[in-house]
């Protein structure tokens, strides 16, 4: 067995390597990077799965490496990869509401809040001065950073990026804090990947915002039966 | 004052100005082997200073007192600076020097002369630099005061020395929140420099151009005092960047052996830092001047991270 300071320690540069790409996800402008990012961030999920699977021996811990591992790094980047390769859009440079700098300067706001209430809940608790107070701070957070690219991006890709890491964040919490059990991990994982697929079906209009995907619709519509009339 | 500490002050000095021009075409010859080209050499630096040295300094007849003093102030408020940032061995602090806030002060200091004197000619080139960099530092300076908090919270010291004596001694804090002030000092280091995602330091284009701008109008040996200032800077940003993430080498005790081999161990350190910066400048195109606050909230994320972190836990 590994000795449990460098285990903490590992982690701990894992959740920093987490902030990192979530504040990248949040701030840039360029698509293609933004999928390789997701999968960076998936892949320190899963060695932060790894990381407590060795301190705690759970097998579901290591299942949900696995399953995380072959889903989120390979399967969905993958995918959207192929989305983006259909469409040819390399940047996303319109956004809703709040702009990137905005965006973070919120995010970092909604940390210390999060962090705040989170030590008012878990107060007298041993779980309050251990590495799990900062996994569950770091779990909420992601996730309401993933919200906040999914409501302030315009295109349809980046919203489905800001989900997906949204959901980094659920599984991020549910390792620390709650012990989801596994056979919900697997449906949600499930569930992630017929959204990918969904999207992929629908890229026609995915380049488009969502406002004006009817309408682009229509167009191709009009489109394929002109080309089928001669 | 004692013995130990003038013999730091001019040790450092002398190194400070020694190696700075090395790292100005160190990062140079990295970019041009990113572009496929051979790139000067590694001491063109030194004979660009040479040169302009030997010059014969002209003003403008437009220009005031301003123009003549600045490349002195300039200097010296960045020689200053560079004291407080022990580049090869950390001797006791004196009175404030070594002080966090007076480091930044004294920066600004600098930037203050030179943004006047680029208004000073006369010339329309000269006053977009200066309104360009006083934009961008009324924006980056905030976030260097909440990185140096961030420091300042992390060591529990306001004083770079100490930061030093600290991370030498007892090792680093800890590797996360190290990561985290390296990255926001790496920030730190491309803004103040005028690096590529903010200003390109390789072209005299008017649109482009900011520190460039500024010192359009200097000739001669004033010049040569602006472009080794601007090196001296980089240096002592980059020392304190190094000595607070990897401080081995560097020294507490004043013996000849121990400085050289912290002397040797900077350049590399230095080199491999200029490697790092070059190779980042490469990979990266100048911003949009409106799209530059994105680069600084990512440091000001980072520092204030780590305070929340060191104030709650």
């Amino acid at each position: 067995m590994i000795d449990t300071a460098i285990v903490v320690g590992i982690v701990r540069i894992l959740f920093v390597c987490i902030i990192i790409t979530a504040a990248y996800i949040i701030s840039t402008r360029n698509l293609l990077s933004v999928v390789s990012v997701y999968a960076l961030q998936s892949l320190t999920l899963v060695c932060i799965a790894l990381a407590l699977w060795s301190l705690e021996g759970s097998i579901v811990l290591l299942e949900i490496a696995v399953v995380t591992f072959i889903s989120k790094v390979l399967i969905i980047p993958y995918f959207i990869a192929t989305i983006q390769e259909k469409i040819r859009i390399k940047r996303d440079i319109e956004f809703h509401y709040l702009n990137p700098t905005t965006s973070l300067l919120i995010s970092m706001a909604l940390m210390l809040l999060i962090y705040m209430a989170l030590a008012r809940i878990m107060e007298g608790t041993p779980a309050r001065e251990s590495l799990f107070f900062f996994g569950a701070v770091l779990g909420i957070s992601l996730m309401l950073m993933g919200m906040m690219v999914t409501f302030s991006r315009k295109r349809a890709i980046t919203k489905v990026l800001g989900f997906l890491s949204m959901e980094n964040g659920v599984l991020l919490f549910g390792m620390f804090v709650t012990e989801l059990p596994f056979i919900i991990e697997f449906l949600i994982i499930i569930d992630l990947i017929i959204l990918v697929i969904l999207t992929a079906i629908l890229s026609v209009g995915i380049d488009s915002t969502l406002e004006d995907y009817h309408k682009r619709l229509h167009r191709f519509h009009l489109l394929e039966e002109s080309e089928e009339v001669p | 004052m004692n013995t130990d500490f003038v013999l730091y002050l001019a040790i450092n000095t002398l190194v400070v100005i020694a190696v700075s021009p090395l790292f100005v075409s160190l990062i140079k010859k990295v970019k041009a082997w990113t572009q496929g080209r051979q790139g000067p050499s590694v001491f063109q630096t030194y004979f660009t200073l040479i040169k302009l040295l030997k010059k014969e300094v002209i003003y403008s007849p437009n220009s005031s007192r301003i123009m003549r003093v600045t490349p002195l102030v300039t200097m010296a408020a960045i020689l200053v600076a560079a004291l407080f940032v022990p580049l090869v061995f950390v001797p006791e602090p004196v009175g404030g020097m070594g002080n966090i806030i007076l480091f930044m002060s004294l920066l600004a200091l600098a930037r203050f002369f030179m943004a006047l004197a680029g208004l000073d000619a006369g010339s329309s080139f000269g006053g977009m630099g200066s309104s360009r960099e006083m934009s961008i530092s009324s924006i980056i300076e905030p976030t260097t005061i909440v990185v140096f908090a961030a420091l300042a919270f992390v060591f529990k010291t306001l004083n770079i020395f100490d930061m030093f004596a600290i991370s030498v001694s007892t090792g680093s804090p800890s590797l996360s929140t190290l990561i985290l002030i390296g990255i926001s000092l790496f920030i730190i280091i491309i803004v103040e420099t005028s690096r590529i995602p903010v200003d390109n330091p390789e072209t005299h284009l008017e649109l482009t151009m900011i520190h460039e701008g500024m010192i359009l109008e200097q000739s001669g040996r004033n010049l040569a005092l602006m472009e080794l200032s601007a090196a001296v800077k980089m240096t002592a940003l980059m020392a304190l960047l190094l000595n607070l993430i990897v401080p081995f080498g560097i020294t507490t005790s004043l013996t000849l052996a121990g400085i050289l081999i912290a002397l040797i161990l900077l350049v590399v350190k230095c080199s491999i830092l200029t490697g790092i910066i070059g190779i980042f400048e490469s990979s990266m195109a100048k911003k949009r001047f409106f799209q530059l606050p994105s680069l600084f909230a990512m440091a000001f994320f980072f520092s204030t991270l780590i305070i929340i972190i060191e104030v709650f836990s």
